[in-house]
């Protein structure tokens, strides 16, 4: 019966992969689950939230097309249009600059966008070897970037009523505990973002979150994080509030103003830069809140997302360590977080009635 | 993809509801002489004698214990060739040509009911020594040694979970004879004089449950005897993870579930101790499947052990022409061994063989998703130990205890990247041993 006999070739086990499970489909999905936010964006801010975003993702691009082939010249191959390395298959490139464009004040310059967009992926992927091997998140690298280097030149401008260089948390910054925010930018508008000003993509709560159910179902990213970075900044919020006798809105407002929704859910998720185990992603989900928040009212930056991302970045390989990490919870560990969690509560507490 | 996931496609719809062909009469057979725990051997035996079927040829000496060969088949013996094992290495194999008389040899013989029931611990392990039964899951432990235990034993299980992907012979043994099963089970039970017997099987696995809860109440309702189904994820046939969610009894790392009680066999073993303590058969025969997305027509068969595996593909109408290259792999495809050729044979412990087209995965780079770590069955960090392979630390895979690894394979299964993180993960256990 066997008329031509195939090959038999020898292979380690297993010999089945589970299907619908690669990389560049993670990597797609963000970018899918980004498209409601990032029409918006072009909606609320018309054509230069365009440019923005097509200037960031095309400067991450070429900048990692160009390294990768003077890489390949370096190491003496002969030149090839498609490169072997380069990642615009698996989407990392594009989600990264997407990523980026959306973190961006409406008034940023493009030549701004694009130099701070090369520096970025240069600096914090490309230099440490690529795809996998970044300990930055590099579109919070290139934001950071904008922010140190270009901050009078990226500002803000309301798409309503003209206000330029106030977004809803540097009002809060002014004035620490004042309701008075709330007849600028109510609730609704904040987790809708009609009328909102900030980041171009940043300030539909409502989109950034139905990009994250997307996500969620289609499990391209841990939810843990997102969870514990919003819940926490909310829990502390909510005990600033009660201190302070503040309504239910003020932590409310802590969550749907500013970056946090566009920080938690796509770039703190990232999972090259985010710890591998279970509740090393609960810790860091829980510490990048503590930051945060911790920013937002005692320091002199309105906004504390970006910066509390590349600060836990640096601890990811202490977590990770593999003398102190294990993949599962045990009772001990949860004692120690649970104490952790109050005794920060108790920190914030203490620092509000003295800076109030 | 960061989840965890051991749900894992079982493709057991190609064989599980086709009747059990029975090919019992190759032309030859070939018995191994040497196997992964046995180097050495004594034969009894020359070429041109005759030997009846279940006749003692040869004994095979392992490090501890010595395992008698037995003729599969009646005939005359050939010659002593190289055949490849389940190991990777060519071993002796001896041939016996078959006369197509089925003579039986004269020690295989009925053993009476009285005589059994006054069977005890020490009788029962001498007939599985003189009877070379061992772990016919693929272990290929001496089963008599698991019998000696000197423990208190509180529970048996007959682990016939089989989650491998593919295969379904066990679950053709049971429909078909599930009375030796609870049989074999009978005994042993007795042996250890054990008041709890348990048979595992998978939850989605019906036709089992109602086989056996069925013929238990007929005819074994004195027996106290337990049909548990258990979850239907991958490795749940892992022996700790059986115990731990049948009995709720966790065995940790490196010790032996004898000293908590508890006891467990496979399906075939306990089918195969039936068959020698009530008919003094050794293993002769077994169920073993032949499936894979390679091969023209998927089947269970019940065959002699010794059996070509080269004959039985042929049996099954060989291999599909579509595919330049395929895999031929000897146990299921989650940890089964990959052979260079199908010129193998059946031996005890082989439960199949699967042939599969060969799919090229392309390899990303690891992105860190978690997914192996997540779904590690022995709670590892596979993707950690890789990284430690890769820059060759030792001390960080002993820390990260690689050694306890089961190769159950699901973290290469699960991985976003698709990359083969088993390998490294075994690499890693290779160099720390």
């Amino acid at each position: 019966m066997t008329n031509t006999m195939p090959k038999i070739i020898r292979k380690t086990s297993p010999y089945l992969r589970r299907p619908n499970a690669n990389a560049p489909r993670m990597m797609r999905d963000v970018t899918i689950a980004l498209l409601p936010a990032t029409f918006f964006a072009i909606y609320s801010f018309g054509l230069p939230a365009l440019w923005i975003i097509l200037t960031s993702i095309v400067s991450m691009l070429v900048t990692e097309y160009v390294f990768y082939q003077i890489q390949d010249l370096l190491q003496g191959e002969s030149f090839k249009v498609i490169n072997k390395q380069f990642s615009l298959y698996n989407f990392s490139a594009v989600t990264s600059g997407l990523i980026y464009g959306l973190t961006l004040p409406d008034q940023t310059p493009l030549w701004v966008v694009a130099l701070s967009g090369v520096l970025g992926i240069l600096l914090a992927k490309l230099l440490f070897g690529g795809m996998g091997q970044n300990i930055f998140n590099p579109a919070a690298v290139a934001r950071v970037l904008v922010v140190v280097n270009f901050a009078t030149l990226a500002t803000y401008q309301t798409n309503i009523d003209g206000v330029a260089g106030a977004t809803a948390l540097s009002m809060n910054n002014a004035d620490l505990f004042s309701a008075d925010v709330l007849n600028h930018y109510p609730i609704m508008d904040l987790f809708t973002g009609i009328g909102i000003p900030g980041s171009i993509g940043e300030t539909s709560a409502l989109l950034l979150l139905l990009g994250g159910g997307y996500l969620a179902v289609r499990t391209s990213f841990e939810i843990r994080i997102p969870l514990m970075y919003i819940g926490t900044v909310f829990v502390l919020a909510l005990a600033v509030a009660i201190q302070q006798g503040l309504g239910l809105w003020y932590p409310l407002y802590h969550i749907f103003s500013g970056g946090l929704m566009l920080g938690a859910i796509y770039m703190a998720t990232d999972p090259i830069t985010s710890p591998i185990t279970k509740p090393a992603r609960v810790y860091y989900g829980f510490a990048l809140g503590v930051i945060t928040f911790i920013i937002r009212i005692f320091g002199a930056l309105p906004e504390g997302v970006v910066f509390s991302i590349l600060i836990m970045n640096m601890f990811v390989t202490s977590f990770d360590y593999y003398k102190v990490t294990h993949p599962r919870f045990n009772r001990k560990r949860s004692l120690i977080f649970i104490a952790i969690i109050i005794l920060s509560i108790v920190v914030t507490l203490v620092g509000v009635s003295y800076a109030g | 993809m960061i989840k965890k996931s051991r749900k894992v496609r079982d493709y057991k719809e190609l064989t599980r509801a086709l009747p059990t062909q029975t090919y019992l009469d190759p032309e030859t057979v070939y018995i191994h002489l040497q196997n992964g725990r046995c180097k050495t051997y004594d034969l009894y035996v020359d070429e041109g004698d005759h030997v009846d079927f279940g006749e003692v040829i040869g004994v095979r000496h392992g490090g501890f214990f010595e395992q008698p060969i037995h003729a599969t088949i009646s005939g005359t013996i050939g010659k002593i060739g190289k055949k490849l094992h389940r190991t990777g290495r060519k071993v002796d194999c001896i041939e016996i040509k078959n006369d197509f008389k089925n003579t039986y040899h004269k020690t295989i013989t009925d053993r009476p009911d009285h005589v059994i029931d006054k069977l005890d611990q020490d009788d029962m392990v001498e007939i599985l020594k003189q009877k070379a039964l061992v772990g016919l899951g693929g272990s290929g432990f001496p089963s008599y040694i698991k019998l000696a235990t000197k423990e208190t034993i509180n529970h048996v299980v007959v682990n016939a979970v089989e989650c491998e992907p593919y295969l379904s012979s066990d679950y053709r043994l049971i429909l078909d004879r599930p009375e030796e099963v609870i049989m074999g089970l009978k005994y042993v039970m007795q042996a250890l004089n054990c008041e709890h017997g348990m048979i595992a099987i998978k939850a989605d696995k019906n036709p089992l449950y109602e086989v056996l809860t069925q013929v238990i109440e007929r005819r074994y309702s004195d027996l106290n005897i337990e049909v548990v189904r258990l979850g239907n994820y991958y490795p749940q046939g892992w022996e700790i993870e059986v115990f731990k969610n049948a009995l709720g009894i966790e065995v940790p790392h490196g010790e032996l579930p004898m000293s908590y009680g508890v006891l467990g066999f496979n399906v075939s073993t306990t089918a195969g101790i039936y068959n020698a303590v009530k008919h003094n058969l050794p293993v002769v025969e077994r169920y073993f499947t032949l499936t894979g997305d390679a091969i023209n027509y998927p089947q269970n068969y019940r065959v002699r052990v010794g059996t070509s595996i080269q004959d039985l593909i042929r049996q099954s109408d060989g291999y599909k022409e579509d595919f330049d290259e395929v895999l031929v792999v000897m146990g299921g495809p989650m940890m089964g061994v990959s052979t260079v050729s199908d010129d193998v044979i059946v031996s005890k412990t082989t439960t199949s063989v699967i042939v599969l087209k060969n799919t090229e995965y392309k390899e990303e780079p690891c992105v860190r998703c978690g997914s192996c770590v997540y779904s590690c069955p022995a709670h590892l960090e596979p993707v950690q130990i890789m990284n430690a392979v890769k820059r060759n630390d030792k001390d960080q895979m002993k820390s990260l205890h690689a050694d306890r690894c089961i190769e159950c394979g699901l973290c290469a299964y699960v991985c976003t990247s698709k990359i083969h993180v088993t390998d490294y993960v075994r690499k890693a256990k290779r160099l720390i041993r």
